[in-house]
């Protein structure tokens, strides 16, 4: 089973709506990461202004941060491997990752929503 | 025609919450109403959110984390928790250990993330729920008064079944607002009970206080329906401050005046609540026999002092106008809580600076200062322009540009969290901020001069470890040009100019050096503070005025010891929202 582990900067709202700009990507990965969860995927993911020991804990992200420092947020760790260093995985690299089909990344809006008008 | 506000009336429930706007008299009343209460024989816990300064003047000790008992008044006891040392306390567990383990601009961003208003709010949260649910605290009192209450906003949150399933507990989507709650899960069954006991009208009683003035009323309007809605329908409605006395003293008759026009809409407003009234008082409340006398509706107190008596000669508006003078443009921004008087001081400067010759756009966040009169009753369109920045309809424009573009990304119970988010205090902030970021580009050519500034905590999310550049490149939506100069200039100390208003009262100094405080951690050192409707500056020989007019002196000292440049005004007899009457502002203080 694919093991990805996320490494968010401290995030205020991991909806992005307190940002300089709404950032429509972190609803998108949040939603995401969400539904691969459903899936039972081992996924996790840590804001470093809520767990900042994970951050110590993973050596890989340690080493980056002292080298980068916040520009190395956020980082994507899949399977012990870095991923990604500064941005998110686009659903593709999701998919590709977990071999799950990319449109299954995307959310089911409940039928019943259109069929409780009466 | 308001029925006398009675210990008995108020108290028929074991929790009693006193909330309203800062500056209202929260602590002054829930202090007065314990004391009464203990009086009768009662056993009454007072919890505090004051800064401790203020209490300790109040009671003449110091208030703690731990309940003490008050010697002077039997069964009663006190508790001081301070939401920002709360939140200040959580922050270092959570940072502390890792100073020296991480990146000191790593350290910094996590503390930034961990400044924001939410945070305080939600920990402020959590040290009532831990107090309400307590069952050693609760039965041991028969009364337990809080001097503020939680926000309709938390409440919401909490209600949400998204804040308690999927969202939170897998910490995939993380948790905004509530983000600063580690191990969230544990608390559900607290905070069930806390809102469950806040709802039930035999244990909770909400006390509006509000002064008899256009915009606490507004709040405590706002607040009693927003409290409504979640449950909180045991509600009372508590005017203080009432001035009722029809004195031929020029000042005092406009005092009165004023006062009952914005008592006006009380009655339409407030249709279905018990409404209660206490004094206009001129002495300190420190110590109990102030504080029992305030219950009885004494307004005297000890005789006072003559007004001018050593009161320092501060500079008013002219100052700044002088202060600017030299300069042919640059950013002007008066800043404070609602009700202090920040537009009216805005247009008031931007008149001065056109008087001087300058060019000048004033921009309003105040809808109903109907700027445009200005311009063309004095025909001074040449020189002045304005523009408004509406928060309400920059929040709409903002939430329904989020919603729309998350729309298709969410479910629906994704759908309903975002939307909460929406709700926060960081999103007015933000919206603003970005129609803010626009009106300051045209700096470079004219004076610009707005009655609103971001705080610190916006600006240094945006700076966090210095690479706000880097931030906003990095982000996926788009950044406008005014935005990435913003912060630079604003740091300028020759292109941006902050004035701090104020009122010379407890808690409007210690909110305005709040915001100072705030503001410099993000670079911004305020130029001046106004402190506004000074009763020491007028003429007024009415022996309450006068009284209040010596009470002032403190703060104003305080406000100097805050900011040297400090400025003070009187208090206006006229209504200063219309043209004539700023002019007349003007007349008087810019020579």
């Amino acid at each position: 089973m694919t093991k990805i582990r996320i490494f968010d900067p401290a995030m205020c709202c991991e909806t992005g709506v307190c940002g300089p700009v709404v950032d429509p990507e972190l609803t998108r990965v949040a939603n995401a990461l969400f539904l691969l969860e459903s899936k039972n995927m081992d996924v996790k993911r840590y804001n470093l202004g809520n767990e900042p020991q994970a951050f110590i804990d993973e050596a890989l992200v340690q080493e980056l941060l002292e080298k980068k420092s916040t520009d190395a947020l956020p980082t994507v760790i899949v399977n012990g491997e870095v991923k990604k260093v500064g941005s998110y995985p686009t659903n593709e690299e999701l998919a590709l990752w977990t071999g799950i089909d990319k449109d299954e990344l995307q959310p089911r809006k409940k039928e019943s929503d259109d069929l409780t008008l009466f | 025609m308001y029925t006398d506000f009675s210990i008995d009336a108020v108290s028929t429930t074991p929790f009693l919450f006193f909330t309203g706007k800062g500056g209202v008299g929260k602590t002054s009343t829930a202090s007065a109403t314990a004391v009464g209460l203990a009086d009768k024989g009662n056993k009454v816990l007072l919890v505090s959110t004051d800064p401790a300064s203020n209490l300790q003047d109040v009671f003449g000790m110091d208030a703690s984390l731990k309940p003490i008992s008050v010697p002077e008044v039997d069964g009663l006891f006190m508790v001081n928790i301070d939401p920002e040392a709360a939140a200040f306390d959580y922050r270092e567990r959570v940072v502390g250990p890792y100073r020296n383990k991480l990146p000191e601009a790593v350290v910094n961003q996590m503390e930034e993330q961990l400044s924001g208003a939410c945070t305080v709010e939600i920990a402020a949260f959590n040290e009532f729920a831990s107090l309400l649910t307590k069952k050693e605290v609760v039965d041991s009192f028969d009364h337990i008064l809080f001097d503020t209450a939680p926000t309709g906003h938390t409440l919401r949150l909490l209600q949400l079944p998204a804040a308690w399933s999927g969202f939170l507990d897998e910490s995939t989507h993380g948790a905004s607002c509530l983000g600063p709650l580690s191990g969230l899960g544990d608390k559900k069954a607290l905070y069930e009970n806390t809102v469950e006991a806040l709802s039930d009208d035999n244990q909770t009683t909400l006390i509006l206080v509000t002064r008899p003035d256009r915009s606490s009323i507004q709040e405590a309007g706002r607040t009693a329906e927003e409290l409504k809605e979640i449950g909180l329908t045991n509600q009372r409605l508590l005017l203080n401050g009432l001035f009722e006395e029809k004195s031929n003293d020029p000042i005092a008759h406009a005092f009165y005046t004023k006062q009952q026009i914005a008592l006006k809409p009380v009655e339409e407003k407030f249709i279905d609540l018990p409404v209660f009234k206490l004094p206009y008082i001129a002495y300190p409340l420190t110590g109990m026999d102030a504080l029992r006398r305030f219950l009885k509706g004494d307004e005297e107190g000890s005789p006072p002092l003559a007004s001018d008596e050593g009161t320092p000669s501060l500079p008013g508006l002219d100052r700044i106008i002088h202060d600017l003078s030299p300069k042919q443009s640059g950013v002007v921004m008066t800043m404070g809580k609602g009700g202090v008087g920040k537009t009216t001081m805005a247009t008031a400067i931007a008149l001065g600076l056109v008087s001087e010759g300058k060019k000048v756009h004033l921009t309003t966040t105040d809808p109903a200062a109907h700027l445009h009169h200005v311009i063309e009753d004095k025909g001074l369109s040449d020189q002045l322009t304005v523009s408004t920045i509406d928060p309400q309809k920059e929040v709409e424009k903002y939430r329904a540009e989020v919603l729309a573009q998350s729309a298709t990304q969410l479910d629906e119970k994704g759908l309903a969290y975002l939307k909460e988010d929406l709700e926060s205090p960081c999103t007015e902030e933000i919206a603003v901020f970005r129609a803010f970021a626009n009106v300051v580009e045209r700096a470079d050519q004219e004076f610009v001069v707005i009655d609103t500034a971001p705080t610190g905590h916006t600006l240094l999310l945006l700076d966090a470890s210095s690479s706000y550049n880097k931030e906003i490149e990095r982000s996926t939506g788009e950044v406008p040009h005014s935005v990435r100069k913003l912060l630079p200039r604003l740091r300028n100390r020759d292109e941006t100019f902050v004035a701090v208003v104020t009122l010379p009262e407890a808690t409007p100094v210690l909110e305005a050096s709040r915001l100072q405080g705030d503001l410099k951690r993000a670079g911004i050192t305020p130029a001046w503070w106004i402190v506004n409707q000074s009763m020491a500056k007028t003429h007024t020989k009415h022996p309450l005025l006068l009284a209040r007019a010596s009470s002032e002196r403190q703060w104003i000292d305080r406000s100097l010891k805050e900011n040297k440049n400090t400025v003070v005004l009187p208090w206006f007899t006229e209504d200063l929202t219309g043209t004539n009457a700023l002019m007349t502002m003007f007349r008087k203080e810019v020579r």
